[in-house]
């Protein structure tokens, strides 16, 4: 962005910013409209169903249909909500989920806003997202949505507090809060990559007691990228942990009284979030835009490793939907509060120490 | 600062880290052993506490040490006033072992809050800085508020906590927007920077600074008009919680205001010395006159302890020159009497273990419980400054600090409460000595024996040495100056 | 030019929200205008250049303790024609207090301007930029010059979460609560017994 006003100006170089920016959104939303379609098949395949099928061939425009039929439908406001609230609900949701692609780089050198503070920018946006569902459950006077924003409000909140954590772990490894360059420092090749860098650790070499700690917190790193991975699959309210819109006990959550466009947007907002996700997990632990066997310096080819990661995080995703069972409620905090925060705390010290003993990977 | 200066600072605030450290570990020892712990971590919080007492003496390096960046400052006079706190604390915790247990309020966490409100206390006493003003006091009531709604099925206990919290919290505010004022004016918030700056510039951002910390800090101590939170409070807790109240944070307060008003404040003593005698004044008639009609023993007391701070008060008037010997001793003194008059408070309990707080409940005590009522008889002639006792000491001093400073009219104020305060003591003795006894008063069970016999057996038997704890807290007070 | 068009958008949008906070007859809406003074408030910071703390503000205050209070709020059945009957007759000593602090508000502002401020208190005490961010900057000296005040602080939440727990944890008798380990633990051996009861005798359970 600095560079775009830098090169053409204020005038254009911002109009050239907010062109970039709708560039990113149509790409994202596109990527949306796909990967539902690609969730609902991997679903169905599970269940030995064929999925959607009559929308363009094998039903691949499916999302496209669902879209122009929430647009045209009437938006039913309950009697008793509160007006206001009850339409910027979804809206919230949407935006803040949009935020957050603002600092994520998508390959070498693509990236909207090149931020110091880049990952505590996602915090504090996706953070931003509860208010959506919070405020949506509120705002329709009614019990399903309320209980299941209080639900999904505490999930979020809850698990939000793991995730840091893992982040922070990542953090003290790279030495940068800036994403491009926790991508850049896994560069060399697969075994670099933080949820694999305990072999890494193996190959550097060293003295033995900083190859063995090195070993450990490679290792650790691996860890903490599954918890990433579940406290990502709590934190977009995906199964196993779609509590707060969980169908047999809520009805629908804190969605019960939405419909047509305003439904649409929470669903969009959910799986920009859930896409976004995916993508840090690619990038915080699985090497970003590189390849397995080498750094990428091509823009294009970078989007491209980085996009098919993404598919294939989903593919996780989805196919998690499709296997595991909900938790309940107490099991769900069980985990978040007494197994992942104290295990991420313990983690934080170990590799704090071996930051401060050893320097670093670096 | 680097690594090898931390680490120096730190070895002077062993004290300090015994504390912390022990408290940390006592609620490990609650979380996992099991609930009948909770005996044994009393009585090693009691540990924990005398042995950073002793430390804090001991490790008291010859000259005042300014530690981290001039935030931190550890002397004598700290180093007596820590010590105190930590036997009057560990006095008030051993009361509560017994009469949580009777009440089914037995958890680990009760003396592992006391032993940090003592940690707040602590970096009260050495605050060298706003900041560290600031966090202690935090660290402190934080503590505080939860110790008087610890019992908290009872609603008096539960409504304590929250006008605790609610107006403690307004106090804090205001000694945040102090604190603001005064580093907004001066860029500083060290009191070694603070005096030369008050020296040189006389600005009122600077003095209104002042007196916003200095209201709230009142505020801590019950001084008069911010005391309406005390009677309340000191009612409603559980006992042993106001017996905690009622001793170290006072004092700890009261110490802290002193060292912020002579170390930050010392060279323009005419700015604040009107503020600090109209509170004197003020919580002196409050505390002598409105006590009078109390008709509940722990009211009786909260009013009784207003009245003392109203004398540290005049302590504090007298200025840098002669406050800091006199505010230490006469603070130290009360807190121990204190202690112990509350340990009498808990011993008073009916035939089915009820604590008897209503003073008409005292009638005849001398009949069923001699020794008891001597004691109740030994604290409270100590307490009004009765001659061979060790009140008299602290009281006396004051006077002469009052009248060197140059505030007689406050010395003179001084005698006339307590003259009057003389007579609401003298009128439970009254009802202990010569009425016919109304209900069946059973004796306090084995820690508040102890803690009782300790405190009165002190006040008697340390007269003799007054000389001794005279020098030293003379020697404290005048080397910090 | 654009930063300056921020700087009053948001200390405008700010300064709104702050007189709703107070203002708005529903509670639930103070607290969204609330969250919109946070957020705006990182915004000025962000514009200050204090990009660490603009995102702390929001990552604490909008993504934790606004969540709680919002929480509270909307649990609390309110109502709020009473909440308001007090208003009027507390409302003159209110304006009384108002008064006060803005006179010497007044007082301390005209102070300021006259008052030759020392010139090390206006000296940055912060590095440069490219000595090192914001990030840095705060770490460095976080973890030496206040390492004091930052053990202090773990202190203070140290007895704000005990507190929290003695006051609300209740262990009900009549709660069935489920103790994973127990039941991991649970082998064939234990839940299962393989009897052969005699025909009319059934079994003891």
């Amino acid at each position: 962005m600095k560079a775009l006003i830098d090169a053409l100006g204020p005038l254009w170089g911002s109009l050239a910013g907010i062109g970039l920016s709708l560039v990113y959104m149509v790409v994202v939303l596109l990527t949306v409209a796909f990967i539902l379609w690609f969730d609902r098949k991997v679903w169905a395949a599970v269940q030995m169903r064929k999925g959607p099928n009559m929308v363009g061939p094998v039903g691949i425009l499916q999302s496209f249909a669902d879209f122009i039929k929430f647009v045209l439908k009437e938006i039913v406001v309950p009697s008793g909500a509160n007006k206001t609230i009850f339409v910027i609900a979804p809206i919230i949701t949407v935006v803040t989920s949009f935020l957050t692609w603002a600092v994520l780089p998508v390959a070498p050198g693509w990236v909207l806003s090149d931020m110091n503070v880049g990952i505590l920018y996602i915090l504090a946006v996706s953070s931003l997202g509860v208010y959506g569902i919070i405020m949506g459950g509120w705002a329709s006077n009614s019990k399903y949505p309320f209980l299941g924003a209080l639900r999904s409000a505490a999930q979020m909140v809850s698990y939000e507090v793991s995730i840091g954590f893992v982040i922070v772990c990542v953090l003290l490894v790279v030495g940068s809060l800036n994403l491009t360059d926790i991508v850049n420092h896994q560069k060399a090749g697969i075994w670099d990559w933080n949820a694999f860098a305990f072999i890494g650790a193996l190959m550097h070499g060293g003295s033995p007691a900083k190859m063995g700690m090195a070993f450990v917190v490679g290792l650790i790193l691996f860890a903490m990228s599954v918890v990433f991975f579940i406290s990502a699959l709590a934190e977009t309210n995906r199964p196993p942990f779609d509590l707060p819109e969980a169908e047999s006990e809520l009805v629908a959550g804190y969605q019960v009284e939405y419909s047509a466009t305003l439904y649409l947007l929470f669903m969009m907002g959910e799986y920009v979030n859930i896409v976004f996700m995916c993508a840090m997990i690619s990038i915080l632990f699985l090497g970003g835009w590189n390849l397995p066997w080498g750094e990428v310096t091509n823009p294009f080819l970078g989007f491209l490793v980085l996009y098919v990661k993404i598919w294939a995080m989903f593919f996780m995703f989805a196919m998690v939907k499709a296997i595991v069972p909900r938790y309940r409620y107490d099991q769900l905090m069980r985990i978040g509060w007494k197994i992942f925060l104290p295990t991420t705390l313990v983690c934080v010290a170990i590799v704090g120490a071996y930051v401060a003993f050893f320097g670093g990977n670096a | 600062m680097n690594l090898a200066s931390v680490t120096h600072d730190l070895a002077f605030m062993t004290p300090e880290l015994v504390i912390a450290v022990g408290a940390m570990l006592l609620v490990l020892m609650g979380a996992f052993v099991s609930k009948s712990a909770y005996r044994a971590i009393t009585y090693l919080s009691v540990v924990v506490l005398l042995v950073a007492g002793f430390l804090g003496v001991q490790h008291a390096p010859d000259n005042a040490q300014v530690l981290f960046n001039g935030s931190y400052v550890v002397d004598a006079f700290g180093g007596f006033a820590k010590l105190i706190i930590a036997l009057t604390a560990a006095c008030a915790i051993l009361l509560s072992a017994d009469y949580l247990a009777e009440r089914n309020l037995e958890k680990p966490e009760y003396p592992v809050l006391a032993l940090l409100a003592v940690l707040g206390m602590y970096v009260m006493v050495s605050a060298h800085d706003l900041l560290a003003v600031y966090m202690g006091v935090e660290l402190q009531s934080l503590a505080l508020y939860v110790l008087a709604a610890y019992a908290r099925d009872d609603r008096k206990s539960s409504e304590a906590g929250l006008k605790y919290f609610v107006l403690g919290a307004l106090s804090s505010g205001i000694l945040l927007y102090g604190v603001s004022l005064i580093y907004g004016f001066t860029g500083t918030i060290n009191f070694g920077k603070l005096m030369t700056i008050a020296k040189d510039t006389s600005n009122v951002g600077l003095i209104f600074g002042m007196v916003f910390v200095l209201s709230g800090i009142a505020f801590k101590m019950s001084v008069a008009p911010f005391h309406m939170w005390t009677p309340d409070v000191y009612e409603g807790a559980p006992t042993p919680s106001t017996a905690f109240f009622a001793t170290a944070p006072k004092m700890a307060a009261a110490i802290l205001l002193g060292r912020f008003l002579f170390e930050a404040f010392g060279e323009v003593v005419s700015q604040w010395r009107d503020v600090v005698s109209i509170m004197a004044v003020l919580s002196m008639f409050v505390g002598a006159i409105f006590a009078l009609q109390q008709t509940n023993m722990k009211r009786l007391l909260a009013y009784s302890s207003i009245l003392n701070m109203g004398y540290a008060m005049v302590a504090i008037a007298a200025g840098p020159v002669y406050g800091p010997s006199a505010l230490l001793l006469f603070t130290a003194i009360y807190a121990i009497t204190s202690v112990g008059m509350f340990g009498v408070l808990l011993s008073m309990r009916d035939a089915k273990g009820k604590e008897i707080t209503k003073i008409s409940g005292y009638s005849g005590l001398s009949k069923q419980r001699p020794l008891l009522s001597l004691a109740l008889t030994i604290m409270f002639f100590s307490i009004t400054g009765i001659p061979p006792l060790l009140g008299f000491f602290g009281k006396f001093q004051i006077f002469i600090a009052a009248v060197d400073g140059g505030v007689m009219p406050l010395a003179l104020i001084l005698v006339i409460a307590s003259v009057i305060s003389a007579f609401y003591y003298l009128r439970v003795l009254k009802v202990v000595w010569f009425d016919e006894p109304s209900v069946e008063i059973v004796g306090g069970l084995a820690t508040t024996k102890v803690t009782v016999t300790g405190v009165t057996l002190m006040i008697a038997l340390l007269t003799p040495f007054i000389g001794l704890i005279y020098t030293a807290s003379m020697a404290a007070g005048h080397f910090f100056k | 030019m654009l930063q300056i068009a921020a700087f009053y958008i948001l200390a405008a949008v700010a300064l709104i929200s702050a007189i709703m906070v107070v203002s708005a007859k529903n509670p639930v809406h103070s607290v969204m205008f609330l969250i919109t003074i946070f957020v705006t408030t990182s915004g000025l910071f962000v514009l200050a250049g204090a990009e660490y703390l603009a995102m702390l503000l929001i990552v604490v205050y909008v993504g934790a303790v606004a969540v709680l209070f919002l929480f509270v709020v909307m649990m609390l059945d309110i109502d709020f024609v009473e909440l308001k009957q007090g208003f009027m007759r507390y409302a003159p000593f209110g304006a009384l207090v108002a008064l006060v602090l803005f006179a010497m508000f007044v007082l301390v502002a005209s102070a300021v301007v006259e008052a030759k401020v020392d010139p090390h208190v206006l000296a940055s005490p912060t590095p440069a930029l490219d000595v090192a961010n914001n990030t840095q900057a705060i770490g460095r000296i976080l973890y030496t010059d206040y390492i004091l005040f930052f053990q202090l602080a773990g202190m203070v939440l140290f007895v704000a979460m005990i507190g929290a727990i003695v006051l609300t944890l209740r262990h009900k008798p009549y709660v069935k609560r489920q103790n994973v380990g127990k039941q991991v633990a649970r082998t064939r051996k234990t839940g299962v017994e393989n009897t052969k009861p005699k025909i009319g005798e059934g079994v003891s359970l």
